[in-house]
């Protein structure tokens, strides 16, 4: 895909889904160069497929489609690096973050399942208990990725050094958790939120 | 305490990990706090910041519920104390965030049905031992020196990235934690990753990543002659402890007895890697030891890593 010619057109430009990234990161892509000093400190570029400049120069030219294809995104580490070390105070841990958030409304063409798993579930934990709870989602993970045999050695002697906790109590006020929930997917409903 | 200067109070923000995966770090903060005489109220029915994980997909709901944690904090007084590096990011973030973005701030106050405390000043421990508590003050407490202990300090990627955030140390080249080391009487090394990412929150999905970037941050700091390594962040310990020994089976020493038979000690080029095993503290660990917290009380049982051996080689235990 990376060495594929591409044809710029009108068409092939998705404006649009360049002004929400825009939007959501508050911060420009125009400004970027190209010099590439995010990738060259990016500890995650190895395992890209684009790296973060030239995630930046496909936003340029209108390709979200190709970045959003890849797994690039879902292997940043949010190491914040990047952005500090940008001479044009182009943001990209926070494009990471926009461009994750709108592969994760569409439900993700990403091929990155596992790191959307692990999220997914982390985020139901906060939901349900206020607090994570780390053996549920280590084994709830595991359940749901197949992979019912890793860590399996770690599991025992965590628990045993205290580190996992078998038991875990909600949080008393869990309700205004579920409020803040709420009220954000009715924002999100009526469009004042992205 | 200096008769007429007022006692430092914190509110604590410990987060999920210090109850859980990262308990020897809650405790033996508040053992330090309690050793220096600084106190150390814990915010009442406080929630899960949200880490990587919520703004990785929703940062909407990420300042959201770190507003929300401001809006408790407030309810105990003093600055908020944060001891792990994530949650201070994500605390320190949204204010900043809020602060510059009047629209965000808006949304946010929505939903959380109410102000957020966006004043309320949000404090690393490393800052407050350093600045507020102060070096030579800490210096004047010790109690057991830590000599002769070559410590390698892991400051990793959120405690001072992206720095108009953390505002805690320069964002290239800082120097807090070496401080702090000197005045405990350790010998801080000299070492190449100290700020190089160990893979963070990929430990539940992608642990080969974390394996290879732990290894090179473990490899570093043999290399740099350290007997341990310290840090301020729960994650960065689980990555670099807790898989110790997973990274070393996946990427042990290369078998090279026979060049090392066949060229002597000194040209050893594939030589056995160096498999020491690096007990991994953290700070509140090293420093409550230095101001004579006994041992027992620091959590260095849960630690998977041994850290006894080295302590009573150093005579520190
Ligand atoms: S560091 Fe900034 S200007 Fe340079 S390539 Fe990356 S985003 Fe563009
Ligand atoms: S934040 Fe993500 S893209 Fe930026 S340097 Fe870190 S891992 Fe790379």
């Amino acid at each position: 895909m990376k060495n594929k010619l591409m044809h710029l057109s009108n068409e092939t430009m998705n404006v649009g889904f360049v002004k929400k990234v825009e939007a959501l990161s508050g911060s420009s892509v125009r400004r970027c160069f190209q010099c590439g000093k995010c990738s060259a400190g990016c500890p995650m570029s190895a395992f890209m497929e684009h790296p973060p400049n030239r995630i930046v120069r496909l936003l340029q030219l209108g390709q979200g489609q190709r970045v959003l294809a890849g797994r690039s995104i879902w292997y940043c580490a949010s190491c914040e690096t990047c952005t500090t070390r940008c001479p044009n105070k182009v943001d990209l841990a926070g494009i990471m973050d926009a461009l994750r958030k709108l592969s994760w409304d569409a439900d993700g063409p990403s091929k990155e399942s596992y790191v959307q798993l692990a999220n997914r579930l982390f985020i139901e934990n906060i939901r349900t208990y206020g607090r994570q709870y780390e053996l549920r989602l280590g084994a709830a993970f595991n359940m749901k990725s197949g992979q019912f045999l890793k860590d399996l050695m770690l599991g025992p002697k965590l628990i045993s050094k205290g580190k996992l906790k078998m038991f875990h109590s909600k949080n008393k006020n869990i309700g205004e958790i579920e409020a803040i929930f709420k009220r954000i997917e009715e924002m999100r409903k009526k469009g004042e939120a992205l | 305490m200096t008769p007429g200067k007022k006692r430092l109070n914190y509110s604590y923000y410990p987060g999920c990990s210090l109850h859980a995966s990262g308990r020897e770090y809650d405790i033996s903060t508040r053992a330090l706090f309690k050793a220096l005489n600084v106190g150390l109220k814990e915010v009442p029915d406080w929630f899960c910041c949200g880490a990587t994980p919520a703004h990785n997909v929703d940062e909407l709901l990420s300042l959201s519920l770190c507003a929300k944690n401001l809006s408790l904090a407030e309810q105990v007084e003093g600055d908020l104390a944060v001891a792990c590096a994530a949650c201070f990011s994500r605390l320190k973030t949204t204010q900043h965030h809020l602060k510059e973005d009047e629209e965000k701030r808006k949304q946010v106050e929505t939903a959380i049905a109410g102000p957020a405390a966006l004043d309320k000043p949000v404090k690393h421990i490393l800052e407050i031992l350093a600045r507020e508590f102060g070096l030579s003050k800490l210096e004047e407490s010790v109690k057991k020196p830590l000599l002769g202990l070559k410590v390698a300090s892991y400051y990793g990627c959120l405690l001072t990235r992206p720095p108009e955030v953390p505002e805690l140390d320069d964002c290239e080249d800082p120097s807090i934690m070496e401080d702090i080391l000197r005045a405990l009487g350790a010998e801080p090394v000299k070492w190449s990753h100290r700020m190089e990412c160990c893979g963070a929150n990929f430990t539940l999905s992608r642990p080969g990543v974390v394996l290879k970037l732990s290894n090179a941050i473990l490899e570093s700091a043999r290399l740099a002659g350290a007997d341990c390594i310290m840090v301020a962040c729960p994650l960065c310990h689980g990555n670099l402890d807790i898989r110790q020994k997973e990274i070393k089976d996946a990427y042990g020493a290369p078998d090279s007895t026979l060049f090392g038979n066949i060229f002597g000690s000194e040209l050893q080029q594939g030589a056995p890697k160096d498999q020491r095993d690096l007990p991994v503290f953290y700070i509140t660990q090293l420093a409550a030891l230095a101001m004579g917290v006994p041992s027992g009380n620091l959590g260095f049982e849960s630690v998977i890593t041994d850290p006894k051996p080295l302590l009573r080689e150093k005579q520190l235990l």
